[in-house]
C-alpha cells in the first residue's frame, strides 16, 4: 500500500493562498467582461506574447505533469515525443485554419459547419465537439484527483468533486479574460516550477554527470521503440498523438481557438502559435517530464530512497516531496501544478459554454439582450463542470492517465479532424460527404473497436495487441483512414452536382406525400400510406442535409482557396496591404453615436491608410499586451496633428486612460 | 530495456521525419498553391523561412538527441 506523504497545516495555507492569488489576479480583469463577446473571445485585442504564455499553461496543464512524470519514469527522454511532433501540421494551421477562423469570426468549430454545409451538418459537429470536450474535463478533474491524492490520502472521488466545484466557481464568474491572465501568470509560474524540480533533483542526485551516467542509453533516446511495447510504442503515438492529437489540438480544440480568436490580428495569432511550438513547447516537456528522469536516477543512484510501491501516476508528486528540502517549496511546486490543471479545464469549460451559446440556446432562445446570455453561460459552464465529473468514471478504468488520454484521442479526435480538414482543404468535400465522414466513419470505427484484430490488425507495424485495451494508439491510424476514405469516397459519389438532383427530387416526393395526405382519408390505410410515410421521411431527412448545401457562394471565405475573399468580407470592402508606420498619438473624445477613429491627415499617410480601412490603437504601454485597446475604422481625416478622435464606446471599450498616449496600427 | 537494434534507435527518427515531413511538405504546397501565402509580400516571405526552418530543426534536434544518447 503506497504511503500518503505527510503535511503540516503550514502546506495547505501555502496551497489556499496560492489559490486564492491566482484566481484573485483573474478576476481582477474579468471586470473587461462587457458582452458574451468578452466572455469567450475577450475582443480580439492581445499581444501575441501574452496568449502565447496563456497557451503554455492550458497545454502544460492538459498534457500534465503526472501523466508524463508517469511515462518518463517508465520509458525515459521519450516522454518528450508528444511535445515535439507538432510542426507537421503548422503551414496548414498557420495559413489555413487560423485565417479562416479570425476572418470569418466563427463563433465555434460548428459555426464553420454550418457556413460550409448546413444546419444539420453543425449539429453532429456540435455533439462531436461536445463529446470531445467533456472528455478532456474529465481527464482533467482525473489527473487533478491524482496529484492531490497522495498527499491528502481522501477517496479519489472526494478529490475531484471538491475540485470541480472550486472550478465551477471560478470560471462562471471569470470568462475568457480571467482564463487568459490567470493562464498567463501560471505559464511562467509552471516554467519555473518545472525547471526548479529538474534543478533541486541535479542537486538531490550531486550533479548532472551522476544523472546522465545513472540512466542507460536507451533511455536517454528522445523517441521510443519502433512498435514494442504495447502501451508505448513510436509509431501508434505518432498516428495517436503526433497526427489525430496535434490536428485535434491545433483544429479543434474550442479553448484554443477561443485563444487565437483573442490576439488582436491573425499575424499576432501566427507569432503565437509559431512561438509557442518552436520555443515554448521543447521546454514545456523537460519541464512536465523531468520528474519522472529525476525518479528513474534516485531509484538508481539511492534505492533506498524510493518507494518502490509508488503508483506511475504518482511519480510526480513522490519525486517533489523528495527532492524539494523545505516544506514551503513543495507547497509552492503542488499548487502550481494544481493550478494549472485548474486553468486547463476552466479553459475547455468556457469553451463548452461558448459552443453551448452560440450553437445550441442562441439559435433556439433569440433577440434577448446581453445580460440574459451571460447569465446562460454561467448556468452552462456549472452543468459542464458536473457533466465533466460523471464522465470521469470511464476514464478511471485505464492502467495510467496517458492511456486513458491515448484512447481518448485516438477515437474522439478522427471524425472531426477529417471533416474540418476536408471543409478547409478540399472545395469538392460535399454535404453528404461530411455526413458520411461522421455517421459511415463513427460505424467503421466502432466495427473496429468491436474486431480490432481484424480490422486494425492490418495496420498495426508489428504492435502486439493488448486483449485488456486492444490498439490504444495505433486505432488513430485505422480511423483517421476509415473516416478519410468515407469522406473522399462519398465526395466522388454524391458531388455537388448530384446533390443538386438529390435535393430536386427528394423535395418533390416531400411535396407529393404532403399531397397526397391532405386528400387522404385517415382512417383507410394502404400500401401507398406506407410508401409515403417510408419513403417521404427518408427523403425528408435527406432534403434537410442537401438543402442549400450545393453553391459556390457558400465556399466564400471558409475554405483556404478563397481566403482572399474572407479579408474581404471581414473589412468590407478591399484590403489596403500597402506597409505604413504606427505612430504614438494622444486621444481626445468626439460625441458621436456611430463607432469610428479620426486621425490626422498626417498619421493617415505615414500609416498609409484610406478612409474605410480597419484600424486598432492600443495603450502605448506594451507590457500591457492590448488589455486596453479598440478596434475601429478611419473616418474623415482632421488637420489636429498627433491627435486622434474617439467615439465614446470606443472610450469605454478600450478602457482607455486620459492623459495615457496610444500607438496607432493600420490593419487592412 | 530494449536493446539498440536499428527499431530502437534510427528507425523512429527516419519514420517521424518520412511521414510527417510527407505531411508538412504537402502542407507548404497546398499553401503556395491556394496562394494563402504570398511570396511578393515581405512578411510572408519571413513566415515561410520560419516555417522552413521549424521542421529543419526539429529534425536536427532529434537527430542530436539520439546521437548523444548512444554515444555520450
Amino acid at each position: 500500500m503506497e504511503q500518503v506523504i505527510h503535511t503540516s497545516p503550514m502546506f495547505w495555507i501555502i496551497i489556499v493562498g496560492y489559490f486564492a492569488l491566482i484566481l484573485g489576479f483573474g478576476s481582477y480583469f474579468a471586470r473587461y467582461n462587457k458582452d458574451t463577446n468578452d466572455f469567450f473571445f475577450s475582443g480580439r485585442r492581445f499581444s501575441w506574447w501574452l496568449i502565447t504564455m496563456s497557451i503554455v499553461a492550458t497545454g502544460v496543464g492538459s498534457h500534465s505533469f503526472l501523466k508524463y512524470s508517469a511515462k518518463a519514469f517508465e520509458h525515459g527522454f521519450s516522454s518528450t515525443m508528444t511535445y515535439m511532433n507538432d510542426w507537421f501540421f503548422v503551414p496548414f494551421f498557420l495559413f489555413g485554419w487560423l485565417p479562416i477562423v479570425y476572418y470569418t469570426r466563427i463563433r465555434s468549430i460548428p459555426d464553420y459547419f454550418e457556413r460550409r454545409f448546413n444546419r444539420n451538418v453543425r449539429i453532429l459537429a456540435t455533439i462531436a465537439i461536445l463529446g470531445y470536450m467533456i472528455g478532456y474535463i474529465a481527464i482533467g478533474f482525473l489527473t487533478m484527483g491524482k496529484t492531490l491524492q497522495p498527499l491528502l490520502g481522501w477517496d479519489l472521488w472526494t478529490i475531484i468533486w471538491v475540485v470541480a466545484i472550486i472550478a465551477g466557481i471560478y470560471i462562471t464568474f471569470g470568462g475568457q479574460t480571467a482564463v487568459i491572465f490567470t493562464d498567463l501568470a501560471q505559464g511562467f509560474v509552471l516554467i519555473f516550477a518545472g525547471i526548479l524540480i529538474f534543478m533541486l533533483g541535479i542537486n538531490y542526485l550531486g550533479g548532472f554527470d551522476i544523472f546522465w551516467n545513472a540512466l542507460p542509453p536507451d533511455f536517454k533516446l528522445p523517441l521510443a521503440h519502433f512498435n514494442k511495447p504495447a502501451n508505448f510504442n513510436f509509431v501508434g503515438i505518432f498516428w495517436q498523438d503526433g497526427v489525430a492529437g496535434s490536428v485535434g489540438f491545433l483544429f479543434m480544440n474550442q479553448g484554443l481557438i477561443m485563444r487565437f480568436m483573442a490576439t488582436k490580428s491573425v499575424n499576432e495569432g501566427r507569432k503565437a502559435a509559431a512561438f509557442n511550438i518552436l520555443l515554448l513547447l521543447p521546454i514545456s516537456t523537460v519541464v512536465t517530464s523531468n520528474a519522472g528522469w529525476i525518479g528513474k536516477a534516485i531509484s538508481i543512484v539511492t534505492p533506498e530512497a524510493w518507494d518502490a510501491t509508488v503508483k506511475l501516476d504518482h511519480v510526480f508528486t513522490q519525486v517533489a516531496a523528495l527532492v524539494t528540502t523545505s516544506e514551503v517549496v513543495f507547497a509552492f511546486i503542488i499548487a502550481a501544478v494544481a493550478a494549472a490543471l485548474m486553468s486547463t479545464v476552466d479553459t475547455l469549460i468556457n469553451a463548452v459554454a461558448a459552443v453551448v451559446i452560440n450553437d445550441i440556446y442562441r439559435p433556439i432562445i433569440k433577440d434577448r439582450d446581453e445580460k440574459h446570455y451571460l447569465k446562460a453561460a454561467m448556468f452552462i459552464s456549472a452543468g459542464a463542470t458536473l457533466l465533466g465529473v460523471i464522465t470521469t468514471s470511464f476514464f478511471d478504468n485505464f492502467p495510467t492517465l496517458y492511456e486513458a488520454h491515448g484512447f481518448f484521442h485516438s477515437t474522439m479526435t478522427p471524425p472531426l479532424v477529417i471533416a474540418i480538414f476536408l471543409g478547409i482543404f478540399w472545395k469538392r468535400y460535399t454535404t453528404l460527404a461530411a455526413v458520411a465522414t461522421f455517421i459511415v466513419g463513427a460505424y467503421l470505427m466502432w466495427l473496429g473497436n468491436a474486431y480490432p484484430a481484424f480490422l486494425i490488425g492490418p495496420f498495426d507495424h508489428g504492435i502486439q495487441m493488448n486483449p485488456e485495451h486492444p490498439y490504444s494508439y495505433i486505432r488513430a491510424l485505422y480511423n483517421t483512414l476509415v473516416c478519410l476514405t468515407s469522406g473522399v469516397l462519398f465526395s466522388f459519389i454524391f458531388t455537388r452536382k448530384v446533390e443538386v438532383r438529390i435535393e430536386i427530387y427528394t423535395a418533390k416526393v416531400v411535396a407529393n406525400a404532403r399531397a397526397y395526405f391532405n386528400k387522404h382519408d385517415a382512417n383507410a390505410t394502404s400500401t401507398r400510406d406506407i410508401y409515403y410515410v417510408v419513403w417521404g421521411g427518408f427523403c425528408k431527412i435527406v432534403n434537410s442535409f442537401v438543402k442549400n448545401a450545393a453553391s459556390d457562394e457558400k465556399l466564400d471565405g471558409i475554405t483556404v482557396w478563397t481566403l482572399d475573399k474572407a479579408r474581404e468580407l471581414f473589412k468590407g470592402s478591399m484590403p489596403n496591404d500597402e506597409p505604413g508606420l504606427e505612430p504614438i498619438v494622444r486621444w481626445k473624445i468626439e460625441e458621436s453615436d456611430e463607432s469610428f477613429m479620426r486621425f490626422a491627415q498626417n498619421q493617415m499617410e505615414e500609416m498609409a491608410a484610406n478612409v474605410g480601412d480597419l484600424v486598432y490603437v492600443s495603450d502605448k504601454r506594451k507590457w500591457l499586451g492590448g488589455l486596453k485597446s479598440a478596434h475601429s475604422v478611419y473616418a474623415e481625416p482632421h488637420h489636429e496633428d498627433g491627435v486622434v478622435y474617439l467615439t465614446p464606446d470606443l472610450v469605454d471599450a478600450g478602457q482607455f486612460v486620459q492623459g495615457r498616449l496610444l500607438r496607432a496600427e493600420k490593419e487592412m | 530495456m530494449h536493446e539498440l537494434t536499428f527499431f530502437r534507435t534510427w528507425l523512429p527518427v527516419i519514420y517521424l521525419y518520412g511521414v510527417g515531413g510527407i505531411i508538412f511538405f504537402s502542407g507548404m504546397v497546398v499553401i503556395f498553391k491556394a496562394k494563402t501565402i504570398k511570396r511578393e509580400r515581405q512578411r510572408h516571405q519571413r513566415w515561410i523561412k520560419i516555417l522552413y526552418f521549424g521542421f529543419f530543426y526539429y529534425l536536427l534536434l532529434h537527430v542530436f538527441l539520439t546521437y548523444a544518447a548512444l554515444n555520450f
